[in-house]
């Protein structure tokens, strides 16, 4: 009895991985299949920063400014993050589409794990974090750029985009899951662009001034972009490194929860 | 003195695609003319032409007696036209596409202040006139297009599938409508796929299959020339084939739908009695029969193999 | 049948009307011009915010930074007015309202000149709104006084029809509003590659070889130079002939185009 209650779990748990593994597969399938999704996230970014280096240099030498090589180098961790940022909240689009044309409700009524539902898009964000992270820095460091602490800041900033994948992705699902709708989590877009915009994200905010300069500081997008910034253009720091990685940590934290309350909610109301 | 309308040899291509293959036509004065046929047989794709919101790709037209190619904006003056799905701006009041339409026809003001309710209220749309069409229901706008189609007071009116996807009472409403306009003295040409509807409005009718025309005349001489009613019968499965050989023994083959056995009655309904002997003599169990005098259905088999009833509702 | 007025005359109020219809339909459906009215707003607010600190840069031009950004964001407000008003026109012809326009006798030339008279209209709204904020939040200055102003107006008015005009050859191409996703790109670069933010002198490689030839460039010196100081000729025409090659380049094929559709 207790040998068949063990493998009955066992099978339990690696049906969940399959369908994990799944759904997993079908986000990202999906996300390579429509170029139009991820070209812009990746051009657009690289557009800014092109054109802020080619506009920006003069202000390498104000007071305030951090000390730096070039403003691509400035910009760098800013523009991976951005275009990151913007790929993710295609995990809640994409399941606003499911629930739109109802593919939503055959999963549920499918024996999936609940779980996996979630876990399938937010893995599909990271992956698609990952290849952007990996074009973006090549296409920097092919440019000029450098990262001064090096493979470990690398590294830091992987993980760092990876994470925010996760939280982005959180938010766009629980929107997703709150809506239903498509429309509205598009409509998230130009929020995401703004709030990214009001940091120390493409300009310092020692030079910022006003209320402004207090959004900007207060911002949790300066929290992230500073000390990763720092890894890139200074040098190897434990501190940064935690602080980043702790910092996206919780708030990826903090969306999967929500997004898992949402689901929860969304299954109630059915 | 030229016909409202007159196409010789219109061809229209879409890359590799024939809609229309050599279509000649030609409209009476005062004449109801009913352009019949399923869907994509390029009835919408002739009417297009004819109204000049398309070119055709070989052929020539004239219409209200100007060439619709090199004259395209006497055309335009001349006719009214209400398109397929009666496409209005949702956004505004009846009113003001009334105003619009008659600024687009450079009508003055003193006319559409005159007109405008008159039209209206021969629709039968006043007291909707302020509402956005966005409200409306089907059987409005397609009166209210129609009476955007009327402001310039036209020689020749283009509806196209005027009462497709209508109820039937709105339908009916929509008959009276172009009956009585007809009846004023404009020469209407109508696409249709109800057989009914060219056979209640039409004087006559061309019917349009896979781009060509394949007859033409009054409903009563094209239904004349099918000549012999058709005799349906329903009989069990197993004896579809014993009672089709019987039949054929007293009339040419007819299409229909699955099922039946049905062949044109040549010898007509005094033959009845013939028939029923034969199929009794054969052993084969007559379920149902009936006898029905040609109708545009027929013609429409006839010329093309098959039924348009049933494949268009 | 009625007598038909059919000339010069009839075009002009064909446009007004179609011009006015597009008014109308903003203030029936106003989330339809949400995006002009944010979106330029937002943008002035982020680039003065964000990059204030330019103006402590030699050579900057100003000390506000509000007289620099202020009409860069006008011209982007001008560009979504442009693009919003050919729109209407997409929404139309997937309507299958367009054809009804189409059957208008007498010269085409109305219904484009309608929908550009429409984004002109539109574009006064943010063209104020962003120069209002611009006063009262950032005391942007108008040194070149009455004048300045009118010119700015006018400058930006003639860009919008130029942007209707890039909107419509996409709508009259491909005949549905996904047109307008189209020219995202040309539209970006015409406005970001340009002296939007720095100066000419502030800008590296091909950056500044780009802005040199992009007819924006002179475009915002003459919105701008309100702002800056006193209106000269010099600042004035190169950028009417901008905005003028603006409305040949996009305007002459939008005009084959509709021509092609239904001559």
């Amino acid at each position: 009895m207790t040998t068949v209650t063990a493998i009955d779990d066992r099978s339990h748990l690696s049906t969940a991985l399959d369908q994990m593994a799944e759904l997993s597969a079908r986000s990202i399938r999906n996300s390579l299949r429509n170029p139009s999704g991820y070209i812009p996230g990746l051009v657009f970014p690289l557009m800014l920063a092109a054109v802020y280096s080619a506009q920006f240099q003069r202000a390498l030498g104000l007071p305030g400014f951090p000390e730096v090589d070039s403003f691509l180098d400035f910009i760098l961790p800013a523009s991976i993050l951005q275009s990151v940022a913007f790929g993710a909240t295609a995990a809640g689009a994409d399941m606003a589409l499911d629930i739109e044309n109802g593919f939503f409700d055959r999963l549920l009524t499918s024996p999936v794990s609940r779980a996996s539902i979630l876990v399938g898009r937010l893995v599909g964000s990271a992956v698609e974090a990952a290849l952007k992270f990996v074009v973006l820095l090549a296409i920097f460091l092919l440019f000029g750029a450098s990262v001064k602490s090096g493979l470990p800041g690398v590294v830091v900033l992987m993980v760092v985009s990876l994470l925010l994948a996760i939280a982005i992705g959180g938010i766009s699902l629980v929107l997703a899951l709150r809506t239903g709708s498509q429309e509205a989590v598009n409509a998230s877009f130009p929020l995401v662009f703004s709030t990214l915009f009001i940091s120390s994200a493409f300009f310092p905010t020692e030079l910022m001034n006003g209320w402004y300069q207090k959004v900007a500081e207060y911002n949790p997008v300066s929290w992230i972009i500073n000390p990763v910034r720092r890894l890139v253009i200074e040098g190897w720091s434990w501190t940064d490194a935690a602080t980043a990685i702790g910092l996206t940590a919780t708030l990826g934290a903090l969306t999967i929860t929500w997004a898992t309350f949402a689901l929860r909610s969304r299954l109630r109301s059915l | 003195m030229s016909r409202p309308v007159e196409a010789t040899g219109l061809v229209k291509r879409f890359g590799d695609l024939t809609a229309v293959d050599g279509v000649d036509l030609h409209v009476d004065e005062g004449e109801i003319f009913a352009f019949l046929g399923p869907n994509g047989a390029g009835k919408s794709t002739t009417v297009r032409m004819l109204v000049t919101l398309l070119q055709p790709t070989a052929g020539s037209a004239r219409v209200a007696g100007f060439d619709v190619v090199r004259e395209a904006g006497a055309v335009r003056r001349a006719i009214g036209v209400a398109l397929q799905d009666a496409a209005i701006d949702p956004m505004m009041t009846g009113n003001e596409l009334l105003q619009l339409q008659a600024v687009l026809h450079g009508l003055p003001r003193s006319v559409v202040r005159r007109r405008g309710p008159e039209l209206l209220e021969r629709v039968g749309l006043t007291a909707a006139a302020d509402r956005r069409v966005g409200t409306y229901s089907g059987g409005m706008r397609r009166r209210l297009d129609l009476a955007l189609s009327l402001i310039h007071e036209p020689s020749v009116l283009f509806l196209d599938e005027p009462t497709t996807g209508l109820d039937p009472t709105s339908r009916q409403s929509l008959w009276e409508e172009v009956r009585r306009l007809n009846d004023d003295g404009t020469t209407v040409f109508l696409t249709t796929q109800y057989l009914e509807e060219a056979d209640q409005l039409a004087g006559r009718l061309a019917i349009i299959d896979d781009g060509a025309i394949v007859r033409e005349g009054a409903p009563a001489t094209l239904k004349e020339a099918v000549g012999s009613p058709t005799l349906r019968v329903d009989v069990p499965a197993g004896q579809r084939e014993v009672a089709h050989q019987v039949l054929l023994r007293f009339g040419p083959n007819r299409p229909c739908r699955e099922g039946r056995v049905a062949v044109g009655l040549d010898g007509g309904a005094a033959q009845m009695a013939e028939v029923v002997r034969a199929l009794d003599e054969a052993s084969v169990r007559v379920d149902h029969l009936e006898l029905d005098a040609p109708s545009l259905d027929d013609v429409f088999a006839e010329a093309t193999g098959r039924r348009l009833e049933g494949a268009t509702e | 049948m009625t007598a038909l007025a059919v000339g010069p005359t009839h075009g002009a109020l064909v446009v007004r009307s179609l011009a006015m219809r597009g008014m109308q339909r903003i203030l029936r459906r106003p989330s339809i011009i949400l995006p002009t009215i944010i979106m330029p707003v937002f943008f002035l607010v982020a680039f003065t915010g964000s990059f204030s600190g330019i103006t402590n840069i030699e050579g900057y031009g100003t000390d506000n930074v509000y007289n620099w950004m202020t009409p860069y964001a006008i011209l982007q407000g001008v560009t979504f007015a442009g693009v919003g008003a050919a729109g209407m026109t997409g929404e139309d012809m997937e309507g299958g309202f367009y054809d009804r326009l189409l059957l208008t006798p007498g010269s085409r030339l109305p219904l484009m000149l309608g929908p550009i008279g429409y984004a002109m209209l539109r574009a006064l709204i943010p063209i104020t709104l962003v120069l209002v904020t611009a006063i009262v939040l950032g005391g942007a200055d108008l040194n070149g006084g009455v004048l300045g102003v009118i010119v700015l107006y006018l400058g930006a008015l003639g860009t919008a029809a130029g942007f209707a005009c890039l909107g419509l050859v996409a709508i009259y191409t491909l005949k549905s509003m996904r047109a307008l996703l189209a020219i995202q790109v040309p539209i970006f670069a015409l406005t970001f590659l340009s002296i939007g933010q720095v100066p000419l002198e502030f800008q590296t490689g091909w950056l500044r070889q780009v802005s040199e030839s992009n007819p924006v460039t002179p475009i915002l010196e003459m919105l701008r130079q309100g702002f800056l100081g006193a209106v000269t000729w010099d600042q004035t025409w190169p950028g009417i002939v901008a905005v003028g090659v603006l409305i040949l380049v996009f305007g002459l094929p939008a005009w084959f185009q509709l021509r092609r559709m239904a001559p």
